[in-house]
């Protein structure tokens, strides 16, 4: 009962939170205009306002934070240690990279995209990938020590920001600027194609994941153990790897590189629902969305007018998290 | 043959310290350098050469062989072939302390902004050295470099809000924060030089103590070393260069990862032999950098950090994966 009511409690405080993000703003919107507004009933500058510009960014934040948290949370079950997430595991600047050389390939000299900036997604999916085969690779038999994954994955995404460096520059001006703002991990600049991309990225996501939740669950489980349930190991923890890459780059293509949401995500829910692949398939999504949507709130609140990138307050956070995990590791170790 | 190593590197270093000289936006032939260091006559090419590329070349210098001993101290005193100032926070530290003493005091004397580098980079050693301590052995090697990366994020997060939310700040550092060689102040260098070097020297002088500690802590303790002394004094001086390095030239990292495994390749583990080579490997790796810096992207420049990522990841790859590692975890 304390696990559904801690759901609920969840869903309670992402819609408080989606009421507060879509107040604020250049001009503050008191909550009563905010709902009035959802639901249809509000002014028609309020109406305006809100669904035009306000709420695209509350959706991205939204839709990144779920994104990321269910990245997380496959990326911890698949090395079986809470200390692993995308972004040490250098998929976020590995996307990043699909980014920055998508942008560089195809733009003409007037800093154009010459094709759809819908194919944005795909080249963040491809580098994110290229980026999580790099460590698996490198990392071989020393795969199954988390630690020592996660070197080789803040190795390879100290190697990807470099890469992003240099391909930044070797773009325009123009571009070099969009591309720094995104790279901070910001939600600033939202629009509704964007909401829609991601989303179904999301949702083609949770329905595959709902097919597998059964193999979630035995994934729990040490390698052999696993074995001995009737489950085919290798292949198993390739698709959720799979899935764990889609999720981040979606995310990273359209909000940026927002740190650690990834790792907190997934701990969090796991200390409100425990370890059923159900439960934590839906209190993941709405922890996530919460952490980006409140680091986002504190991001364009404590330095107004000015805007802090939303990543920045997510570190503040998540670094002290994983110190404490790893010390605690270091203490059963 | 290691009887010649150090007059080859040193050979090797000041024929890229010249070529430094040559080469960048516009390439001069070596008269011309020579003129504009021997002869200046006031022409443009002469006023860039001893302006701009000789300032820029001597802080290389003296940044690379600062960052390489720094980064093999941390390397002893830790028995960890992955320290280095970078990777533990240590770097991370002295900007966010210059940073916050610039915009939250204002403060922008050359010697206060020192001082706080110095608090800032002592500060994440401590985090650091208190960590491993509390830890009592449990550490492994990798998990040290992780708690590092994570207090550099930490910190690197932090100086981004202070930086976003200071526009003053923002124009003044930014360009210090990105980390390189060019347009840097050179008189910083003459103002703490001496200090390090009197601390060097110092630990010039504790080379055996070193090479005991290296063995272990109660190896040394039985070979008569005061362990205890020897890691506080040579932490302090080993973040006291990353701090001279950050004040000088921003955080600039890998130099002091990769210097000290190829002055070992080189020289084997003594640290009599180690001191000279990784300063002068140092700054080897600093100048080719900021050469390669001013070549891979023509006509723009390239950050000299991304250019270390670039060769550094590989040699951290590389060293997770060797044996020695693998055994320690």
């Amino acid at each position: 009962m304390t696990m559904r009511s801690n759901l609920i409690w969840s869903a309670v405080l992402l819609c408080a939170l989606i009421v507060l993000a879509t107040g604020i703003g250049s001009s503050w919107i008191g909550p009563k205009r905010v709902i009035g507004a959802l639901v249809g009933q509000g002014s028609q500058t309020d109406e305006v306002i809100i669904w035009t510009l306000r709420l695209p960014r509350v959706a991205l934040s939204i839709l990144a934070g779920a994104a990321l948290g269910l990245a997380g949370l496959l990326l911890q079950r698949i090395v079986r240690n809470p200390i692993a997430s995308p972004s040490v595991l250098g998929i976020v600047d590995g996307a990043a990279v699909g980014v920055v050389v998508f942008l560089w390939m195809w733009s003409n000299e007037a800093n154009a995209l010459t094709v759809s900036i819908h194919w944005m997604p795909l080249a963040a999916t491809v580098g994110a990938a290229t980026f999580a085969i790099a460590v698996v690779a490198v990392a071989g038999a020393d795969a199954l020590q988390p630690a020592r994954l996660i070197l080789y994955g803040i190795a390879l995404a100290a190697l990807a920001k470099a890469l992003v460096v240099i391909f930044v520059l070797l773009g325009p001006v123009y571009r070099a600027s969009t591309a720094l703002i995104w790279l901070a991990g910001s939600v600033h600049a939202a629009h509704w194609d964007d909401v829609a991309i991601l989303s179904s990225v999301l949702m083609a996501s949770l329905a595959s994941l709902a097919f597998l939740a059964r193999r979630f669950d035995q994934l729990v489980l040490d390698d052999v153990s696993a074995t001995a349930t009737g489950m085919n190991l290798l292949p198993t923890k390739a698709l959720f790897l799979a899935l764990s890459v889609f999720l981040t780059a979606g995310a990273v293509s359209f909000a940026g590189g927002i740190a650690f949401v990834g790792l907190i995500a997934p701990n969090i829910a796991r200390a409100l629902v425990g370890l059923s692949a159900r439960s934590l398939m839906i209190a993941t999504p709405l922890v996530g969305a919460s952490l980006v949507l409140g680091a986002d709130i504190i991001a364009r609140v404590v330095a107004y007018p000015l805007e802090i990138p939303t990543g920045a307050i997510t570190a503040l956070i998540g670094a002290p998290y994983f110190m404490f995990l790893l010390i605690r590791q270091i203490k059963y170790a | 043959m290691r009887k010649w190593q150090i007059p080859v590197l040193i050979t090797l270093t000041a024929v890229t310290a010249v070529a430094s000289l040559h080469f960048g936006l516009r390439n001069y032939s070596t008269q011309v350098v020579f003129t504009a260091l021997f002869a200046p006559d006031g022409s443009p090419d002469s006023l860039i050469i001893s302006g701009l590329r000789v300032p820029r070349t001597l802080v290389a210098l003296v940044v690379g062989a600062a960052l390489g001993t720094s980064g093999l101290l941390m390397q002893s005193v830790f028995r960890n072939p992955l320290a280095e100032p970078g990777l533990l926070g240590v770097n991370a530290g002295a900007s966010f302390a210059v940073v916050a003493m610039f915009s939250f005091l204002g403060v922008t004397s050359l010697w206060a902004l020192s001082l706080a580098a110095l608090l800032g980079a002592g500060f994440a050693m401590v985090m650091i050295f208190a960590l491993v301590v509390f830890a009592r052995g449990a550490l492994t090697p990798i998990s040290l470099i992780l708690a590092g990366v994570t207090l550099a994020a930490f910190l690197s997060a932090l100086t981004q809000v202070m930086i976003v939310t200071n526009e003053a700040a923002m124009e003044a550092l930014l360009f210090w924060l990105a980390g390189g060689f060019a347009d840097r102040d050179v008189s910083v260098v003459l103002w703490l030089g001496p200090f390090l070097l009197i601390g060097l020297v110092a630990a010039i002088f504790n080379a055996n103590a070193l090479d005991a500690m290296v063995t272990g802590e109660t190896a040394a303790q039985a070979l008569g070393v005061d362990t205890k002394q020897l890691r506080i004094m040579v932490l302090s001086l080993a973040s006291a260069l990353a701090a001279f390095c950050v004040v000088i030239a921003g955080p600039v990292g890998f130099i002091g990862l990769v210097a000290p495994h190829i002055a070992r390749l080189m020289a084997g583990p003594s640290h009599a032999g180690l001191f000279p080579r990784v300063a002068l490997i140092g700054a080897l790796l600093a100048v080719l950098a900021d050469i390669g810096a001013r070549l891979v992207v023509a006509p723009q420049e390239a950050p000299v950090t991304a250019l270390l990522a670039l060769v550094g990841t590989p040699v951290l790859i590389a060293l997770v994966r060797t044996r020695r590692m693998r055994s320690i975890a």
